[in-house]
């Protein structure tokens, strides 16, 4: 060993063999260096969001998009919590074995390694604490045979998707202080324009498609069927309301005032309506106005009356009924589904489209997200020896 | 439109340019160039700087010996001028409001840069901090004034490099003719800084035979460390770098094996144990054809010397101060290097622990490898050493070669009877030394020149 190396053919080891070394060596660093902590972190990440959107998801149009949300930034939460820390935090210890020798791209493949054994035990983690809490996944999914198995693999992609980008991050910035200043702005980006349940202005929507969440929620809505899911809102909103009176009621005098507006087509509809006609006709009936009268006329005849001053801020209900009335009069399931129904057929969304080739290319896209941080993290970090001393 | 910009006529833009005002403000631009332009006279610095926009700002920062915030500063200024001078063109609210967001960051950055240029020039004048306020709310005034005055005088000055009178012996002069140990011959070490050539090393020639142990001596900032990362090819400088007949620049993916370099902190993964810590190391440094058994019983060994069989399955956490460092050195020793560089080993450790370091090093130099140590206590372990390298920070601020020889040579080449004093005499009096750096360096490539000339 003591001879000039150079001076005869020496191999060290090559780029696989040190993905290996590394790859061990994280192993062992997991469970010393208090890395598993992100398990358990897991669970209860799962478990807190389970209960608030466990009653929907699945189930209507709604709860379906809280759910998928939810489950999206889960594993968003996972992912970057992962890896934010991993490469800064001892990027002087890197500095230093590359200059012994380690290959970045073996680094960065063996933690890639590492990261997606970590985040499948997550998933893993996440989906079976979801399944305990009461969210009822459908049973067959669309290119499995069970549901639980097409969300995981699709929870499991946005939350490695997240994990590359923070590695990336990692590389990038120089300390685990800085790493964790970036964070939030990252994890509020990736709700806020996720494009979900925040209704988003026209100029964003380049940027919600910059996200992994605008990505995760789509395809964990289209795999729950979303567009065949009823939509509830308008329903809910019915059934509060069907103890509120439905009363059409007027003053004399806001009547004058309004029929004497004679360019309104609400007025001319009114007044050749045959009910609340009649109802004029029975109010205005003391007054001998005949039908054929104009309506100039009428306002003329009930304000020369001596009796209208006193009378004009008086109310004269055209009709009053109960909404549950109205609601029971019609048949509470037919005004349900019917609601239900229609306002779903006006939310449906092509991108939720439940199709193998829809989900496919969601999929696909985190591939291609994984890939290229994946790039970017070994280029950024081959520049390490470039860090200012 | 969004923004009102401030320039809105041709002569508003020049104004602007030259001044960096618009309207009666201008007055106070204008002063402050002419104070500049005093001001860079007394710092040594072109006067003409005051004339150019933006540029003057660095050279302003150059005298307050902040370059670094100089040059922040004066892309900020520019970017601010920019937008000025863009403003009126933006038309969409959203870009309205990104821009105005910059613009707060970039007025937040120039006042906070601001700030710290006047408190450099504060300390290199000498003078009260007070004036660090009367440059924020005066600015040009002020500028003629510490132009002006006789009182006020940089403690240091900002000068172009130029040539040296001196040639100095050619490196590759040296280093052809050595076919082992460690000959190095840089011409220049230079960093592009702000659009112009930063020079960190010149002219470091020397030859370390097999087996000596060598002192790194030199002040703080002299370029010690950039010298080492030189040598292994870490930081490539223009220069020939040959251990035992092969070019380190050349070969470096394969003289990495032959180099160990011990850096100044320990950096070192602290929740592994010391033994998969070495076994890793070993992994990655040791060529692929040694076995297992071979790699356990080389690491084995390493432990022994180092004293750290003992506490083998301990965490690095858990060691002490002076078990991470043996356990750092360790590291670097099991490919067994031919060279040996360590950056401050000692640093940290009492006076028994540090010679006791010490002592492990030397028995390694006594196996016939070159090993380098720089350490800024080197006194308390002269004795150890055969060799001394002396760095020194010229006027130009660039690392130079003030002695390379023996120890003793070194003695009585500085007339002093201490490492510390050598390095005190050579130190600049703005750090309480002796400020004879250049004196030395003249001396020693004098010396050089001669010994050339004689062949």
């Amino acid at each position: 060993m003591a001879e000039n190396s150079a001076t005869r053919k020496i191999r060290h080891r090559g780029r696989f063999e040190q993905i290996g070394i590394y790859l061990v060596k994280f192993m062992r660093l997991f469970v010393y260096q208090n890395d598993w902590k992100v398990l358990p972190m897991a669970i209860v990440i799962a478990g807190l969001v389970s209960l608030v959107v466990r009653r929907d998801f699945f189930v209507t149009m709604e709860g379906t998009l809280k759910g998928a949300l939810a489950l999206s930034c889960i594993a968003i939460w996972n992912g970057f919590f992962n890896s934010i820390q991993v490469i800064c935090r001892e990027r002087e210890i890197i500095k230093r074995e590359h200059r012994s020798g380690l290959h970045i791209s073996s680094y960065i493949v063996s933690h890639m390694i590492y990261q997606a054994l970590l985040c499948l035990v997550q998933t893993v983690l996440t989906i079976y604490t979801c399944k305990m809490m009461g969210i009822k996944f459908p049973k067959e999914g669309l290119f499995s045979n069970w549901m639980m198995v097409d969300v995981g693999v699709t929870v499991f992609l946005i939350s490695y998707s997240a994990d590359m980008i923070s590695l990336w991050i990692s590389t990038l910035v120089h300390n685990t202080t800085t790493a964790m200043s970036i964070m939030p702005f990252i994890l509020i980006a990736q709700l806020v324009f996720s494009g979900g349940i925040f209704q988003l202005p026209a100029w964003s929507n380049s940027i919600s498609k910059l996200m992994i969440s605008h990505y995760g929620v789509r395809c964990i809505a289209a795999q729950a069927d979303y567009n065949n899911r009823p939509m509830v809102t308008a329903w809910n909103t019915l059934v509060k309301m069907e103890n509120n009176d439905l009363e059409v009621a007027f003053t004399l005098d806001e009547l004058m005032v309004m029929l004497n507006d004679d360019e309104n087509d609400n007025v001319v509809k009114l007044l050749s309506t045959n009910d609340i006609g009649k109802k004029i006709k029975d109010t205005l009936k003391d007054y001998n106005v005949d039908k054929k009268v104009i309506v100039n006329a009428i306002i003329q005849v009930i304000k020369s009356d001596p009796q209208y001053e006193a009378m004009k801020d008086q109310k004269i209900t055209i009709f009053k009924v109960k909404v549950k009335d109205v609601i029971n009069a019609i048949g509470r399931d037919r005004v349900r589904d019917y609601l239900q129904y229609t306002t779903a057929q006006a939310t449906q969304n092509p991108n939720y489209a439940f199709t193998e080739d829809n989900i496919a290319r969601m999929w696909l896209a985190f591939l291609m997200v994984i890939a290229l941080f994946a790039t970017l993290s070994v280029v950024c970090l081959e520049f390490i020896d470039k860090d200012k001393r | 439109m969004y923004f009102s910009s401030t320039i809105e006529t041709w002569f508003d833009l020049l104004l602007y340019l030259f001044t960096g005002y618009t309207g009666l403000y201008s007055i106070f631009g204008i002063l402050e160039i002419i104070g500049l332009f005093l001001m860079f006279k007394k710092s040594g610095v072109k006067s003409f700087w005051a004339f150019i926009p933006f540029a003057r700002a660095y050279q302003l920062a150059k005298c307050a010996d902040r370059e670094e915030e100089g040059r922040i500063l004066t892309v900020s200024t520019f970017l601010l001028f920019l937008i000025n001078f863009l403003g009126d063109y933006i038309e969409s609210p959203i870009m309205a409001l990104i821009v105005y967001f910059a613009v707060l960051a970039l007025v937040t950055i120039v006042l906070i840069y601001e700030i710290r240029i006047y408190a450099g020039l504060v300390e290199v004048y000498k003078t009260t901090k007070l004036w660090i306020v009367a440059w924020l709310a005066l600015g040009g005034p002020v500028a003629i004034y510490w132009g002006l005055s006789k009182k006020l005088v940089p403690s240091m000055k900002v000068e172009d490099l130029k040539k040296d009178a001196i040639d100095m012996a050619s490196g590759r002069h040296i280093i052809n003719k050595m076919d082992n140990g460690l000959a190095v011959g840089i011409q220049e070490r230079t960093v592009m800084e702000f659009f112009h050539k930063k020079y960190l090393l010149r002219d470091i020639n020397f030859y370390i035979k097999p087996g000596r142990m060598v002192l790194l001596l030199g002040g703080s900032g002299a370029g010690k460390t950039t010298l080492l990362n030189a040598i292994i090819g870490y930081e490539k400088a223009k220069a020939d770098v040959i251990l035992n007949g092969t070019n380190v620049y050349e070969k470096y993916r394969k003289m990495i094996y032959e180099v160990g370099f011990v850096p100044q902190q320990n950096l070192i993964r602290g929740k592994d144990t010391i033994e998969h810590t070495l076994l890793d190391t070993a992994k990655l440094r040791l060529p692929s054809n040694v076995n297992a058994k071979e790699r356990r019983d080389r690491v084995n060994e390493v432990m022994e010397i180092f004293g750290l069989t003992p506490s083998k399955t301990h965490f690095v956490d858990k060691l002490s101060g002076g078990q991470k460092r043996r356990l750092s050195i360790a590291m670097e020793l099991l490919s067994n290097p031919s060279l040996f560089i360590l950056d401050e080993p000692d640093s940290g450790l009492d006076g028994v622990m540090a010679r006791e370091l010490m002592t492990q090093l030397r028995s390694v130099a006594d196996q016939g490898k070159i090993v380098i140590v720089i350490t800024h206590t080197p006194d308390r372990v002269i004795d150890l050493f055969d060799d001394v390298i002396v760095l020194a920070k010229d006027s130009h601020r660039t690392g130079r070669l003030a002695f390379f020889g023996e120890i003793d040579e070194a003695r009585s080449f500085f007339g002093k009877d201490s490492m510390e004093k050598i390095v005190q005499s050579i130190n600049s009096t703005s750090v309480g030394g002796e400020g004879r750096a250049d004196e030395f360096v003249l001396k020693y490539a004098t010396e050089q020149n001669k010994e050339v000339a004689n062949g």
